[in-house]
């Protein structure tokens, strides 16, 4: 029943930070609330190494002709000498240049992979900036307006959450024919509501924030109020929620293209390597063109993810933890430490006595 | 130099402001299935006043008692439910909101909370710079130059134009404010609560340069707060409200030393005082019983009879008008049918005595009525 | 003996941002029966203190000690701690809503502090609730002990609040800024309650709050905190009538003046010193106006001043100086030429 005593040290902590209200009053030398947050999210090892992955990932699909070239081996060349051994079988990873192996055509895994990651990305970020164009308009409107605008709005973006993407998007790449764009188009079409949703609630609280009622209160427009006050801090909202939506819709697009809706072989597509690899039995001898691109897709998705969690943290302390390191963990460490510096340094005084 | 040619000087014998019958009412939403309103807030039930240039009016009252939302309805955040205000002469409750663009230059706010009134996610150079760009073009390097101007005058340095109001203190993020309060030389500026939410030390300071400001820039204020030594220090006159109605307005010693109406006096009598001459003589605690009653269902007659230790019939009956009572000077109104008369002693409940709190306090027959 | 005897309490927490060192030698002590207000700004430490000596510190660093009639309570483990919590010891926070718990019934709530004891069964548990509901002036108890906590205003949660902490009895109750979020009818109320309590059931009082008026009402023995350490310690009469440390004077001189219109108020110039680090000089140093070179060395230790018992002041003014305004200006914060 007890609630107090909880959270005291972060009373204590927060007392002393210049973020929290009621801090104490002081002459104050500070870092702009982005400073503060990149130096949270600099300590989150966790986020930085995805972070790190993400970056390799894209410049991998920013110079992926360039790599190919490097390797030796385009993503779509058939290497039936080379790359198949004289039964048919895919040649393992490690042999004749081919770092992971080829697959059931002998065409190089890791060029198509390249490639691939560039497929994931292009749609899986392209998708998502388009749905967070959409997406931060319409919450903008819906929660801003209220009344009927919101109503209506709101309704839709349910609608469209409820929709089987799957069934509609075969329906239409079955009409107009596969291709990169309709892909694209389709999965923010399916995704804005996400962060339409999301952005929507968040105005609905800041609007009624006192910096509203002052902008209100000196004469600001409806439209200045929604794009000078309330979308900078939608931006946080915003980066955050993108980032947990691109694995998302890089996985749709995978899906899709798994079951040959989306990127047509012979175009790579991680979706469309794991479709190809898993049909018959080959990959029961030659596991690694199946194995690899899902494990690609795995572990991208896993970086934005944990990325996106160490953007929330950094962006949002309150979410969560507390920022206090217990001493008892502090003073095991230091135990530790300073038992292995003694005994070094007996070590080296029985060196020196010997 | 304030305003536009819809609001032009007025001359000091004419009020600046006149409230009017001033109601406003919020519908409390209700209902399974349809969201109707099933009752109303009275936030503000009938309310008139008139504030003349240069004044200071200090408004004071208890939560729900109606101030801040009579605050938004002075500076038409909020449209009004009934009722008349006048602003240089000029009818503001019927403007569109086109129309009230120009209003805007003349009657500005500076709000409670230092923390959320400023957004935290704009330098603290563009949020000054606001008033300058909805009312009117100035070329960047002018408008900067205003703005960091704005900045020394209340007491902030002009370099931390770039900051964010993350990397300022409570007393400077209220300073801050105040400059945008303060950048188009309005006429009137309603302050609600601007130092509730400062240290004492730090309060001090603000009412200091609020007091400045007055003078330099010929202000007129009307001074929100439940400090009441604060509300003493700043004002010329008081007005004290309860549930939405006004029940006693005059000019502050005489508020002070002779109020008239037994909430005036218990409210009051009810601040702690650190003085050490006050102090010395021992004072006695008109201590109400009870907690405010809710604003949407508001006690019949007098609002304030369920808690007031001198309620007679009448008064559940029939609502007391503001008005002079016998013996106070001009411009002392109260609206009470059983005023405090000099020398009665109202209800006590002072530490010695045992008494279960929840007895009617007892009134010490004085003087009648 | 005192009741309570704190010396030396020092506590600090570490966080992402560094060490902040909250509290940096707190002495102080309660006379049984008696009410101790201690008096700071935002970030003097005042809250801490107390919440340290109770073991509501988890994570934090503290030392020192506070003699609990005699026995070291932060030599104490939790499970002995929570045995003195409600039972000799009990705590009333500023918050209500937060502190009591949203889903249980006030009754429950009551009744569980006395069970938790083991004092009481159950039932006579709930009939003693109704009797301390009562007792804080709650009208209707048997009808509002089954009420749930947000059918209650903040000052009829408040006197819950005092039911609760005093339902065993304690012989220390700690109020930490327990009116502040209320109207001032309602503080009013609620003080009155207090004092009719302490005086009833003579218990010690500790009264944090930032506001002086409260204390000059409530408050037998003041001490003042800024930047983790006390300023001033005296009685309320000697404290208002007599300050000696130049802090205490600047605060007392920039509340307006209740009495009368005075002139400008005169505010202490400058903001309160950053805790992130131990400081090592009086931390009132950098806007004293009578500050010295002695100020800077160390910080001064608390000597007795004045003419009162028990009036100390860390200070290096002479110990005769007392009563004297903030900037040396020998004129008294009275009604002085009205501002216009």
């Amino acid at each position: 029943m007890s609630l107090i005593g909880a959270d005291v040290r972060i009373e204590v902590a927060e007392e002393h930070n210049p973020d929290r209200k009621g801090g104490a009053d002081r002459e104050f030398v500070g870092r702009t609330p982005w400073q503060l947050a990149w130096a949270r999210l600099r300590r989150d090892r966790v986020a930085m190494v995805s972070l790190g992955f993400i970056v390799f990932l894209m410049l991998v699909a920013i110079f992926a002709p360039l790599l190919t070239a490097l390797i030796g081996h385009g993503p779509n060349t058939q290497y039936s000498t080379t790359g198949l051994s004289p039964s048919g079988i895919p040649v393992a990873p490690g042999h004749n240049g081919f770092l992971l192996g080829t697959d059931d055509q002998g065409r190089d895994v890791l060029s198509r992979i390249i490639y691939g990651a560039r497929i994931s990305l292009e749609v899986g970020v392209g998708a998502t900036a388009l749905a967070l164009g959409v997406g931060l308009v319409v919450g903008l409107l819906a929660g801003y307006y209220g009344g009927w605008i919101d109503a209506l709005l709101a309704r839709f973006m349910d609608i469209l959450l409820s929709f089987p993407i799957l069934l509609f998007a075969l329906a239409i790449i079955a009409r107009f024919g596969p291709s990169l764009d309709l892909v694209l188009i389709v999965i923010a079409m399916f995704s804005w509501p996400y962060i339409g949703r999301l952005v929507r609630g968040q105005v609905i609280s800041l609007r009624e924030r006192e910096f509203v009622e002052a902008a209100r209160a000196l004469g600001s427009s409806d439209l200045r109020i929604m794009f000078v006050e309330i979308a900078p801090n939608l931006i946080a909202l915003a980066v955050i929620y993108a980032t947990l939506l691109i694995p998302v819709n890089i996985v749709t697009e995978a899906t899709l293209s798994f079951l040959g809706l989306g990127v047509l072989p012979p175009t790579a597509s991680w979706g469309n390597m794991i479709a190809e690899a898993q049909t018959g039995d080959l990959f029961t001898v030659a596991w690694w063109f199946l194995v690899f691109p899902c494990v690609a897709l795995v572990l991208t998705t896993l970086a934005f993810n944990l990325l996106g969690d160490g953007l929330r943290d950094a962006l949002d302390p309150r979410h969560g933890r507390s920022n206090i390191i217990p001493p008892t963990k502090q003073q095991r460490v230091l135990a530790k430490l300073r038992k292995r510096t003694a005994r070094e340094a007996a070590r080296e005084a029985e060196r020196a006595n010997a | 130099m304030t305003g536009s040619d819809l609001f032009e000087g007025v001359s000091d014998a004419e009020d600046l402001l006149q409230v009017e019958d001033v109601v406003k009412h919020f519908p409390v939403r209700g209902g399974a299935v349809r969201d109707r309103a099933t009752g109303q807030v009275r936030a503000v039930d009938g309310v008139s006043f008139s504030l003349k240039v240069g004044e200071t009016l200090g408004l004071v009252g208890e939560s729900g008692c109606g101030k801040s939302t009579l605050a938004r309805l002075v500076t038409a955040l909020h449209p009004v439910t009934s009722g008349h205000i006048q602003f240089k002469g000029k009818e503001i409750t019927t403007l569109s909101r086109r129309q009230m663009r120009p209003l805007r230059r003349s009657v500005q706010m500076v709000f409670q909370d230092p923390y959320g009134s400023l957004n935290p996610r704009r330098r603290v150079g563009s949020i000054l710079t606001d008033p300058f760009s909805v009312h009117g073009s100035l070329s960047r390097g002018e408008a900067k130059r205003q703005v960091q101007e704005l900045m020394a005058r209340v007491g902030l340095s002009p370099e931390h134009y770039n900051r964010f109001p993350s990397e300022f203190s409570g007393g400077q993020r209220q300073r801050i404010g105040i400059a945008r309060a303060l950048a188009l030389r309005p006429d009137l500026i309603v302050c609600d609560e601007p130092v509730s939410a400062l240290d004492v030390s730090i309060q001090a300071q603000i009412i200091n340069l609020l007091e400045d400001l007055q003078d330099e820039f010929m202000l007129t204020y009307i001074f929100i707060a439940h400090d009441l030594s604060v509300v003493r220090h700043v004002s010329d006159r008081i007005a004290v409200m309860y549930l939405g109605k006004l029940v006693e307005t005059g000019p502050v010693e005489e508020i002070y030393s002779r109020s008239r109406h037994p909430y005036s006096a218990s409210l009051l009598s009810a601040v702690p005082v650190a003085e050490k001459a006050f102090r010395s003589v021992r004072k006695q605690r008109v201590i109400l019983t009870g907690d405010v009653p809710s604003p949407v269902r508001p006690p019949s007659g007098c609002r304030f009879h369920p808690r007031c230790p001198k309620a007679q019939a009448i008064c559940a009956e029939e609502e007391p008008v503001l008005e002079q009572k016998q013996g106070d000077g001009p411009g002392h109104l109260t609206a009470c049918h059983f005023p405090v008369t000099a020398g009665e002693a109202l209800a006590l409940a002072s530490r010695e005595d045992p008494s279960s709190p929840d007895a009617a306090p007892s009134l010490s027959q004085g003087a009648p009525q | 003996m005192a009741l309570l005897d704190v010396r030396d309490l020092r506590v600090s927490f570490d966080t992402d941002d560094g060490t902040v060192y909250a509290v940096q030698g707190m002495s102080f002590t309660v006379e049984a029966g008696k009410t101790l207000g201690i008096v700071g700004e935002s970030g003097s430490g005042k809250s801490v203190c107390t919440q340290a000596i109770m073991g509501l510190t988890p994570g934090a660093k503290v030392s020192g000690q506070a003699l609990l009639d005699g026995v070291d309570l932060l030599a104490m483990d939790e499970h002995e701690l929570e045995g003195i919590r409600g039972s000799k010891v009990s705590l009333i926070f500023q918050d209500p809503l937060t502190s009591l718990h949203p889903l249980y019934r006030v009754g429950h709530q009551i009744a569980e502090v006395m069970q938790a004891h083991g004092k009481m069964k159950r039932d006579q548990a709930e009939a003693r609730a109704v009797e301390l509901l009562h007792l804080v002036g709650i009208p209707q108890p048997e009808r509002r002990v089954r009420d749930y906590p947000h059918q209650f205003s903040g000052g009829m949660r408040q006197r819950v609040m005092i039911a609760m902490a005093l339902a065993l009895a304690p012989a220390l109750i700690i109020a930490d800024e327990p009116t502040t979020a209320l109207d001032v009818t309602v503080q009013a109320q609620i003080l009155e309650l207090l004092g009719r309590m302490q005086s009833d059931f003579q218990t010690a009082v500790i009264l944090i709050t930032h506001d002086l008026g409260v204390v000059a009402d409530v408050a037998d023995d003041i001490v003042i905190m800024y930047g983790g350490r006390p300023m001033e310690r005296a009685d309320v009469e000697a404290a208002f009538i007599e300050p000696h440390h130049p802090y205490t004077q600047g605060l007392l001189q920039s509340i307006p003046s209740y009495s009368g219109r005075s002139g400008r108020l005169r505010p202490i110039k400058g903001y309160p010193p950053s805790l992130m680090r131990q400081i090592d000089e009086c931390p009132f140093a950098g806007r004293c106006p009578h500050v010295q070179d002695a100020c800077r060395v160390a910080p001064p230790p608390l000597k007795p001043v004045g003419t009162r018992p028990g009036h100390v002041s860390a200070c290096v003014l002479p110990s005769d100086r007392v009563g004297h305004s903030f900037d040396g200006a020998d004129d008294p914060v009275a009604a002085g030429s009205s501002r216009r």
